[in-house]
C-alpha cells in the first residue's frame, strides 16, 4: 500500500496521460499507415494518391488498432498473445484513465462518459429548441440545423444504448449477482475504449460536412450527403463492436459468474432486464454494422445495395436498419425499466409484484422485438401485404410490457411509499413510459399512423420512452447508488428540487408535441408554418426549463462528491446484495464469497431469510433485514 | 385492503369518465378534408377510447398509493408481502391480451384494405414527382404536366401515382391526413377523394410537405393545395395547358438543378 | 479458506466460460453474414449470372472444407500431445487458407461481372467480408503455429488453439452458406 502512495507523487498528475498519449500517438500511427497503404496501392493503379473517404476509411481501420494497442491492450492482454507477461496497469485515480479491468472502474468511465455526451447533445437540443422560435428559424441556416439535429440524435442514441448499460450494468450487475468481476474483464476494458473514436469521429466529421440525415442515414440521402456520413458510418461500426463485446460479456457473466444460491429465480430483477438487453445488443447490433458497412461500400466502393438507378434498392436499408434499430430501443429501454422496479421494490418496502411476470415480459419483449420492425416502415412504400402482419406483431409487445406495468403497480399498490429522489424519479418513470406506451398504440396501428408518421406526435412519443422512461430511470439509478458508488450522500432537497423541475419540464416540453403533430408539423424541419408558432414557443421556453433542471444535477452531483455526508454501507436498508458491502465497495467486491439462500425483495414476508450472507472469511454474519 | 380497492376503482371510474367525455368533444384534427381523412380520425379517436381507461388505471394506483401512504422518513414497517403469484396477473395477462387483439383487428386491420386500399378506376390520376426540394404534379389526361400546385376537385377521386427523382421524400399532405414515400425507382400510391373546399391561403394544412429527412431545404419542400369545384378545375386546367406552352419545361429543371448543386460531395 | 474456494470455482467455470463467450460470438458473427446474405436475395433475386466461374468456385470450396479436416486434426494432434502432427496439420490448414485466398483473388480479378452491379454488389462484398474472416483466421493460426514452435500448449491447456481452430470451423460453415447463396442457387 506504500508503494501505491509513493507513485502518487506530484510528477503523477502527467503519468495520467501516459496511455492516453500513448493511444493516441500509435492511433495517429495507424491512420498514416492506412493513407501510406491506400496512396501506394492508387498510385500503382495510375490513380490520385489521396481520395478522402476511401483514405479515412483505411486510415480509421488501422488507427484504431492503434490507438487500442496504444491505450492498453498491448500492455494488459496483447503480450500475452506473443508469450509475454502481461504488465499491471496503474492505481489510485489514475486507473480512472487508464485501460483498468475492474468493472466498477469502467463502470464510472461509462459513467461519467456518456453524462457528458449527454450534456452535451443536450446543449443541442436546446440549439434545436432555439431554433424553432420563429418559424423561419432563429438562430441558424437549415443546413447548419440538419447538422446540429442529426448529431443530436445519434449522440442521444449512443447514450441512452450505453449509459445504463455500460455505466450501471458494469458497476452493478457483478454485485448483484455476488461475483468479484465480469467474466471477461480484458473484453469489458476493449469495449469501453472503443467509445472515445466515436465521440472524436461523431465531432471531427463537423469538420468535413457533417452529414444531414438525422440518426437514420436513410439512402439515397446518405449516399450523397458530405464525407460527414463516412464518419458517421465508421462511428457506428465501432460504437457497435462495443455493444456486442458488451453484451456478449454481460450474458457469459450472468450465466456463470452467480454465487453460490444466486438461481435464476432469485436474481435481482435489474440484472434479468441487463440479460434481456444483452440478448439483443449482442445479436441484432450486427445489422446496424452491416448497414453501415453497405452504405460505406455504396460510397467508396461503387457498389450498389441502394442506388435504384443502378438495381439496388433503397427500402432494403430501412429493413435492415430497423431490424436492429426497433430491438436497440428495447436495449435503451428493458434495463431502465428493470432499474425502476429495482427501486419501486425496495422504497415501497415490499416484494416485488408479480416477478416471475416480470421476468417473463422482459424475455417476451425480447422474443417479439425481432418480428416487429417494419411498423417503422408503413408508408415507406414496401410490399403493402406487410402491413398486416407487422401491425398484429408490433400491437402484441403491449402485452408483456403491460406484465411489467403491472409488476410496478402491484408493488405500489399499498406500499409504505418512501419518498425519495430515486423514488419520486421511479414513479416519475411508471408515469411517463405510460404515456410513451399508449401513444405507441397510434403508431402501431397502420391506419392512424399513415398520418402520425414522421411528424412531431412521433417525436414526442420516442421522446417519452426513452427520457422519459430511459433518462429517469438513468437520474433515479444515480441518486440511488450514489451513496454505493461514491460512499457519500447526495443532497436530497437539490434532489428533489431536479427531479420536479425535470419531471414538470419534460412533460410540459413533450406534450404539446403530440399537438403539433396532430396539427401538421412534420419532424426534422429547421422552418415550419406561422400557424405553430405559438404552440412552439411554449415549448421552447419549457425545453430551456428541462435544460437548466441538469444544472442543479451537477451542481448536487459535483457538490456532494466532494462535501456529502458520509452514507454508510446500506442507507436505503435494502435487501440486494450491494448493500452488504462497504461503500463504495472493495477492489474484490466481497471480502468473502457471499451465499445467497433467500429473494431479494421479500420484504415484509415473515420468516423469509436474508437474500444473500456476506460473511467473513469463513465466517456466517447473517445480514438479516 | 377491500375499501382501498373500491377507493381506487372509484378514482379509477371518475378519471375515465372524464377522460371518456374529453374524447368525445376534443376535435384531435383540425376538420379532416378527405374521405379518408376523416376514417383515420375516426380510428384514431377509437384509440383514444381504448387507451383513455388503461391511462386512468395506472394514474389511479399511482395516484391512490402515494395518497395512501408515504412518508419521508424511512418507513417503520414493510407493506403488506404481496407476492402476485395468483390468478392476477394470470387475469391481467388474459385480459390486457384480449384488449390488445381487439385493437389490432378494429381498428387496426380492419382499416387497412380501406386507407392503404388503390381506387381502380378514379375519376382523375396525378403523377407526382419529389426531387430535392420541390414536388411536380402532373395531370395526365389532361395534358398538363410539372406544375408546383396541386388543385384537386371536390367530391372525384384521385390516384397519386407517386415516384422521386433523387432521394427519399415523402408526399403528404397533412389536411387530408394521408402520406406515402416517394422512393426513386418505385411508383407508390394512395387513393383518396376530397370532401371539402380550401385552399392553402385559409388552412396551412392544405399543402404537400415532404415528410422524410431529404437534405438542405427538406423544411422548405412544399407546395400549396387547393380543392375547388368541378368548374373552377376545368378553368385552372385551361389556364395551365395555356402557361404550359409559354414556359418550357427544361427552365424549372435547371433552376431547381441549381439548388440541388448547392451541397458540395 | 472460503476465498480461496471462491477463486478455485471460479478457475473451474473458466472453460466454460471462455467456450460460451466464443459462442456467442459466433451468434453475434451469424447475424452479420446473414444481413449480407439477406441483402443479396433482396437486391439480386434468386439467380446469379452465367459468367460465374463454377469450377474455381467448387475448387476454393473443396480446398477450405479440406482445411477444416486438417485444422481438426491439429486440435486432436495436441489433445494427445503430439506436437509433430500438431504443427505439420496446422501448417497444412494455413496453407489450404491461402490457397483460398489466392483462389477468392483469381474470382475477383477475372470476374466477368461488375461490381455496380446487384448481384456484382452482394457477390464482392459476401466474398470480401468472408475472406476478411479468413485471413484474420490466418493470421491467428500463424500465431498459433509460431506459439506452437517454441514449445507453447500441451494436452493439459490448449485453449489458444481450440478458440483458433474453432473460429476456424465457424469462417469455413459460414462459406458453406454463402457458396450456394452465390454459386448455385437458380430460381
Amino acid at each position: 500500500m506504500t508503494h501505491t502512495a509513493e507513485r502518487e507523487a506530484p510528477a503523477s498528475a502527467w503519468s495520467a496521460l501516459v496511455p492516453l498519449a500513448r493511444g493516441v500517438l500509435w492511433g495517429l500511427a495507424g491512420f498514416g499507415l492506412g493513407v501510406a497503404l491506400i496512396a501506394v496501392l492508387r498510385a500503382g493503379a495510375g490513380r490520385s494518391a489521396w481520395s478522402l473517404e476511401l483514405s479515412i476509411t483505411f486510415g480509421y481501420a488501422l488507427g484504431i488498432v492503434g490507438w487500442l494497442f496504444g491505450v492498453g491492450v498491448w500492455e494488459r492482454w496483447g503480450r500475452e498473445w506473443f508469450g509475454l507477461s502481461t504488465k499491471e496497469g496503474p492505481t489510485g485515480w489514475q486507473r480512472y484513465f487508464a485501460f483498468t479491468l475492474d468493472h466498477k472502474v469502467i463502470g464510472i468511465q461509462y459513467l461519467a462518459t456518456f453524462l457528458l455526451l449527454f450534456l452535451l447533445a443536450g446543449l443541442f437540443a436546446v440549439l434545436i429548441r432555439a431554433q424553432l422560435l420563429s418559424p423561419e428559424g432563429a438562430v441558424m441556416g437549415e443546413g447548419t440545423y440538419n447538422q446540429v439535429m442529426s448529431l443530436h440524435g445519434i449522440i442521444m442514441v449512443a447514450v441512452a444504448v450505453a449509459s445504463i448499460i455500460g455505466g450501471f450494468g458494469n458497476y452493478f450487475v457483478p454485485i448483484l449477482i455476488g461475483a468479484e468481476d465480469v467474466a471477461f474483464p480484458r473484453v469489458n476494458a476493449l469495449s469501453f475504449w472503443l467509445v472515445p473514436p466515436v465521440a472524436v469521429l461523431l465531432l471531427t466529421a463537423q469538420a468535413v460536412g457533417g452529414w444531414d440525415s438525422g440518426w437514420t442515414a436513410y439512402p439515397p440521402l446518405s449516399l450523397q450527403n458530405a464525407s460527414g456520413q463516412l464518419f458517421f458510418s465508421l462511428a457506428i461500426i465501432t460504437f457497435g463492436l462495443s455493444s456486442i463485446l458488451g453484451g456478449l460479456n454481460f450474458l457469459t457473466t450472468i450465466i456463470y459468474m452467480r454465487a453460490p444460491g444466486m438461481t435464476w429465480g432469485r436474481l435481482p430483477i435489474f440484472v434479468w432486464s441487463m440479460f434481456s438487453a444483452a440478448i439483443l445488443a449482442l445479436l441484432f447490433t450486427q445489422f446496424f454494422a452491416a448497414a453501415m458497412l453497405m452504405l460505406i461500400l455504396d460510397r467508396i466502393a461503387d457498389t450498389s445495395f441502394f442506388k435504384a438507378a443502378e438495381g439496388g434498392e433503397p427500402i432494403l436499408y430501412q429493413h435492415i436498419f430497423w431490424f436492429y434499430s426497433h430491438p436497440a430501443v428495447y436495449i435503451f429501454v428493458l434495463p431502465g425499466l428493470g432499474l425502476t422496479l429495482e427501486i419501486l421494490a425496495h422504497f415501497s418496502r415490499k416484494p416485488l409484484f408479480a416477478y416471475r411476470w416480470a421476468v417473463g415480459g422482459f424475455l417476451g419483449i425480447v422474443g417479439l422485438s425481432a418480428i416487429v420492425w417494419a411498423h417503422h416502415m408503413f408508408v415507406s412504400g414496401m410490399d403493402k401485404r406487410l402491413i398486416a402482419p407487422f401491425l398484429v406483431t408490433t400491437e402484441i409487445i403491449s402485452v408483456p410490457t403491460g406484465l411489467i406495468f403491472l409488476s410496478a403497480l402491484g408493488t405500489l399498490w399499498m406500499g409504505r411509499l418512501w419518498i425519495r429522489t430515486p423514488m419520486l424519479f421511479a414513479m416519475g418513470v411508471v408515469f411517463n413510459f405510460l404515456i410513451g406506451g399508449v401513444t405507441g398504440i397510434f403508431l402501431a396501428d397502420a391506419p392512424t399512423d399513415v398520418n402520425l408518421s414522421d411528424t412531431y406526435f412521433v417525436v414526442a412519443h420516442f421522446h417519452y420512452t426513452i427520457i422519459g422512461a430511459e433518462i429517469f430511470a438513468l437520474m433515479g439509478g444515480i441518486y440511488y447508488w450514489f451513496p454505493k458508488m461514491t460512499g457519500r450522500m447526495y443532497d436530497e432537497r437539490l434532489g428533489q428540487l431536479h427531479f420536479w423541475l425535470m419531471f414538470l419540464g419534460f412533460n410540459l416540453t413533450f406534450l404539446p408535441m403530440f399537438w403539433l403533430g396532430l396539427h401538421g408539423m412534420n419532424r426534422r424541419i429547421a422552418t415550419y408554418t406561422p400557424d405553430l408558432q405559438g404552440v412552439n414557443i411554449f415549448v421552447s421556453v419549457m425545453g430551456f426549463i428541462l435544460a437548466a433542471s441538469f444544472l442543479i444535477f451537477v451542481f448536487n452531483l459535483l457538490r456532494s462528491l466532494v462535501w456529502g455526508a458520509q452514507a454508510g454501507a446500506d442507507p436505503w436498508r435494502a435487501r440486494t446484495l450491494e448493500w452488504q458491502v462497504s461503500s463504495p465497495p472493495p477492489v474484490e467486491n466481497f471480502p468473502a464469497p457471499p451465499v445467497v439462500s433467500g429473494h431479494p425483495y421479500d420484504y415484509g414476508v415473515p420468516g423469509a431469510p436474508a437474500h444473500g450472507v456476506v460473511g467473513m472469511a469463513g465466517g456466517s454474519d447473517e445480514v438479516s433485514r | 385492503m377491500k375499501r382501498d380497492l373500491v377507493a381506487a376503482g372509484a378514482l379509477w371510474l371518475i378519471l375515465t369518465a372524464i377522460g371518456e367525455l374529453l374524447a368525445v368533444f376534443v376535435d384531435f384534427y383540425p376538420l379532416a378534408k378527405a374521405d379518408k381523412g376523416e376514417d383515420i380520425e375516426h380510428a384514431f379517436r377509437v384509440l383514444v377510447y381504448f387507451a383513455v381507461p388503461v391511462f386512468t388505471m395506472v394514474v389511479a394506483v399511482l395516484v391512490y398509493s402515494f395518497l395512501r401512504q408515504h412518508t419521508t422518513e424511512f418507513p417503520t414497517d414493510d407493506g403488506p408481502p404481496l407476492q402476485g403469484r395468483g390468478s392476477i396477473p394470470l387475469a391481467w395477462f388474459v385480459i390486457t391480451s384480449a384488449l390488445t387483439l381487439a385493437i389490432a383487428i378494429y381498428p387496426g386491420l380492419v382499416s387497412i384494405p380501406n386507407i392503404f386500399g388503390d381506387e381502380p378506376n378514379p375519376d382523375l390520376v396525378v403523377e407526382v414527382e419529389g426531387m430535392q426540394w420541390t414536388w411536380f404534379v402532373s395531370y395526365p389526361q389532361h395534358d398538363v404536366a410539372r406544375v408546383s400546385e396541386l388543385v384537386l376537385p371536390v367530391d372525384r377521386t384521385v390516384r397519386f401515382n407517386i415516384t422521386s427523382r433523387d432521394v427519399l421524400h415523402s408526399f403528404w399532405i397533412p389536411g387530408f391526413l394521408m402520406k406515402i414515400d416517394a422512393v426513386p425507382g418505385r411508383t407508390t400510391t394512395i387513393s383518396l377523394k376530397p370532401t371539402k373546399t380550401g385552399s392553402y391561403q385559409t388552412d396551412p394544412n392544405l399543402r404537400v410537405q415532404c415528410a422524410e429527412l431529404c437534405g438542405l431545404f427538406h423544411s422548405k419542400m412544399r407546395i400549396p393545395v387547393s380543392v375547388v369545384s368541378d368548374e373552377e378545375f376545368a378553368a385552372w386546367l385551361e389556364e395551365q395547358a395555356g402557361a404550359a406552352d409559354a414556359a418550357p419545361l427544361s427552365e424549372e429543371t435547371e433552376a431547381a438543378d441549381a439548388l440541388s448543386g448547392g451541397i458540395e460531395r | 479458506m472460503a476465498v480461496a474456494a471462491a477463486h478455485a470455482d471460479v478457475k473451474a467455470r473458466r472453460p466454460g466460460i471462455n467456450q460460451l463467450g466464443l459462442w456467442l460470438f459466433f451468434a453475434s458473427e451469424s447475424f452479420l453474414f446473414s444481413a449480407l446474405a439477406t441483402a443479396r436475395f433482396v437486391i439480386a433475386g434468386t439467380d446469379r449470372p452465367d459468367e460465374l466461374n463454377q469450377a474455381l468456385g467448387l475448387a476454393i470450396t473443396s480446398v477450405l472444407l479440406l482445411s477444416s479436416l486438417t485444422a481438426y486434426l491439429a486440435e486432436c494432434a495436441i489433445a494427445r500431445d503430439d506436437r509433430p502432427a500438431f504443427l505439420r496439420n496446422l501448417l497444412a490448414t494455413i496453407m489450404l487458407g491461402l490457397l483460398f485466398v489466392a483462389g477468392v483473388v483469381v474470382e475477383w480479378s477475372t470476374a466477368e461481372f461488375h461490381l455496380s452491379e446487384p448481384y456484382g454488389s452482394a457477390f464482392f462484398s459476401m466474398t470480401g467480408v468472408h475472406a476478411s474472416h479468413v485471413v484474420s483466421g490466418m493470421a491467428m493460426l500463424a500465431l498459433v503455429y509460431w506459439l506452437g514452435l517454441r514449445g507453447h500448449f500441451s494436452a493439459k491447456g490448449y485453449w489458444g488453439v481450440e478458440a483458433t481452430i474453432k473460429y476456424w470451423h465457424f469462417v469455413d460453415v459460414v462459406w458453406v452458406f454463402f457458396y450456394p447463396a452465390l454459386y448455385l442457387v437458380s430460381w
